[in-house]
């Protein structure tokens, strides 16, 4: 496999776009990649008439390569489906869509905030923008796709995710009459995660993972959604 | 149950196994060895409860068809390494049933750590711990058995992923005829399979000196309270010596245990406690421990069937409990 095709695998850029230029002397240990839409013409790697234009041109940070931080510079790219590709980041958040899905994987783990910058070599400041959009549901949690806004979600039982009943759940406070096995495994779990985590943000991710699991097992789970007061 | 699920010849086993059927089989060492390749995961294990009541068999084996499923199930080994990838393999709609060889690696790294798997308790997983007989313990050692390839391991799980049709999920329940009794409150400050040392109501003991102090019956196990569900973890053995209690099942930091009240009547108490399940069971297990304490042989428990065993997996590991799985939607 020719190098550029290695590289242009790895970030998982495909058709319509395409990598057109690379710089590794921008900053110390670290990648820059453009991408940019084809043209039409015979657009190949480096070899591409295509451009980025400047004055839309965002800089996400990407998944490290190696050990190297790579930064993605491109236009906010949408795919047919309405999806972005992972190589690009969503709005202003500082980062791809595959970054920002390993950041939340760790964080679901319960990695700390500083292990996380120190381990992906991400800044505090970058960090507590990207945490601050999943409060506000502007980005996903897991490895799993984020999950919908709001107002595209399908018409459910289950209270939104800042809901304050999850929080209830998760320290204690509520108590319903759970028939379902794993709930009261995982919530069981989740509680006592919660012992521990002091920190405000993280919690909010436990809740998250709790109403996950609530819209995954909606279907059977009325009898504790009908004692949730919705 | 499948109404083809039952103790069985191994020859009619073969049978189903050479008719391509996906097939949970548990059986001695020996009887499994006899079957052919195929679609199919085993362990060891010679106990069973029937549809005439629990029995031990060395020379037949316990067959559990998998049917309902949306595409063929996957079946492949995992080491210790690889277990924590288990629900993140499964299928995002139906159910793994997982065979763990007792006194593995994946025995120990499962008990642990299975609760803070990837999308543990998202994915249901049901299955149970390989064993030997009581009478082979220390000269022969439990295994897990991969049909497709016919290997046998003492140290690997074997898995079974099964797909479900999107209008179909699948749910796994317990029936554990244990409730935690009205003495002290025990606690832990460390997740293990071995404890010297605990607090009694809050104040620092030796479990091992506290129970034998106190007499205690160590048939009973340790319930903690789940949410509503009520986990064992069996007592294997005190050692006076060491001062240490040893359990099937390790305990875990945060969770309030007590001794179990005594179940007087098991048979009586589990029809008792069984639920009624419309859909019919698709998978069932029960605990050894229930077998030999409760003098199952020859007693049938309901019309529920299956692999008497070293452990019970519903999510995580479980002792004295019996675990199910049914298919509704």
């Amino acid at each position: 496999m020719k190098s550029e095709d290695l590289l242009r695998s790895v970030l998982e850029v495909e058709a319509p776009w395409q990598i057109v230029k690379v710089r590794d002397d921008l900053g110390k240990r670290q990648v820059d990649v453009w991408v940019a839409q084809q043209t039409g013409r015979s657009g190949w790697f480096f070899g591409s008439k295509a451009t980025v234009p400047q004055d839309r041109e965002q800089v996400w940070r990407h998944i490290n390569l190696g050990g190297s931080r790579c930064l993605i510079h491109a236009v906010p790219a949408v795919m047919p489906g309405g999806q972005a590709p992972l190589w690009c980041g969503d709005g202003d958040l500082p980062f791809t869509r595959a970054m920002s899905r390993q950041i939340a994987s760790m964080l679901l783990e319960g990695v700390k905030f500083q292990s996380i910058c120190s381990i992906l070599d991400v800044t505090v400041a970058d960090l507590w923008k990207f945490k601050h959009s999943l409060d506000s549901g502007k980005a996903g949690l897991s490895s799993a796709p984020p999950p919908p806004p709001a107002a595209a979600a399908p018409s459910t039982r289950v209270p939104e995710a800042d809901d304050p009943v999850w929080e209830k759940l998760l320290d204690g406070s509520t108590n319903i009459d759970i028939r379902v096995l794993s709930l009261k495994l995982l919530l069981t779990k989740l509680r006592e995660q919660m012992r521990v985590i002091t920190d405000a943000e993280v919690r909010v991710l436990k809740a998250y993972e709790l109403q996950r699991y609530f819209l995954r097992y909606e279907q059977m789970l009325g009898h504790e959604l009908g004692q949730l007061g919705r | 149950m499948n109404t083809k699920d039952g103790l069985m010849p191994v020859a009619q086993a073969a049978d189903l196994i050479r008719a391509g059927k996906y097939l949970c089989i548990a059986g001695d060492e020996q009887a499994l060895r006899q079957l052919p390749a195929g679609n199919w995961i085993g362990g060891t294990i010679p106990y069973f409860m029937t549809r005439d009541g629990g029995k031990i068999s060395r020379d037949q084996v316990f067959v559990n068809e998998i049917t309902g499923f949306s595409a063929p199930p996957t079946l492949r080994l995992y080491d210790s390494d690889a277990l924590p990838q288990l629900c993140r393999n499964a299928p995002e709609n139906g159910y793994t049933i997982l065979i763990v060889p007792a006194f593995s690696d994946c025995h120990g790294s499962f008990a642990q750590n299975a609760p803070n798997y990837e999308d543990m308790y998202m994915k249901p997983v049901i299955g149970w711990i390989a064993g030997v007989h009581l009478d082979d313990l220390g000269k022969v050692t439990p295994k897990a058995v991969l049909g497709t390839t016919g290997e046998f391991s003492e140290q690997q799980s074997v898995a079974m992923d099964v797909p479900l049709p999107p209008n179909k999920f699948a749910r796994i329940d317990i029936v554990n005829l244990f409730q935690p009794g009205s003495g002290d409150t025990i606690t832990f400050s460390e997740t293990g399979f071995a404890v010297t040392n605990c607090q009694i109501n809050g104040k620092p003991t030796n479990l091992a000196d506290y129970l034998i102090g106190n007499g205690t019956d160590t048939r009973l196990p340790l319930v903690a309270d789940y949410c509503g569900a009520m986990v064992n973890v069996s007592i294997k053995g005190i050692d006076a010596n060491a001062r240490r209690v040893d359990f099937y099942a390790p305990v875990f930091p945060g969770l309030d245990y007590k001794i179990a009240a005594p179940v007087t009547d098991y048979v009586t108490s589990f029809q008792a406690a069984l639920p009624r399940i419309e859909s019919g069971m698709s998978f069932s297990c029960n605990c050894i421990l229930n077998f030999l304490y409760s003098g199952l042989e020859g007693k049938r428990t309901a019309n529920v069937t299956g692999p008497m065993t070293f452990g019970e997996i519903g999510y995580q590991l479980l002792n004295q409990t019996l675990v199910y799985l049914t298919v509704e939607g």
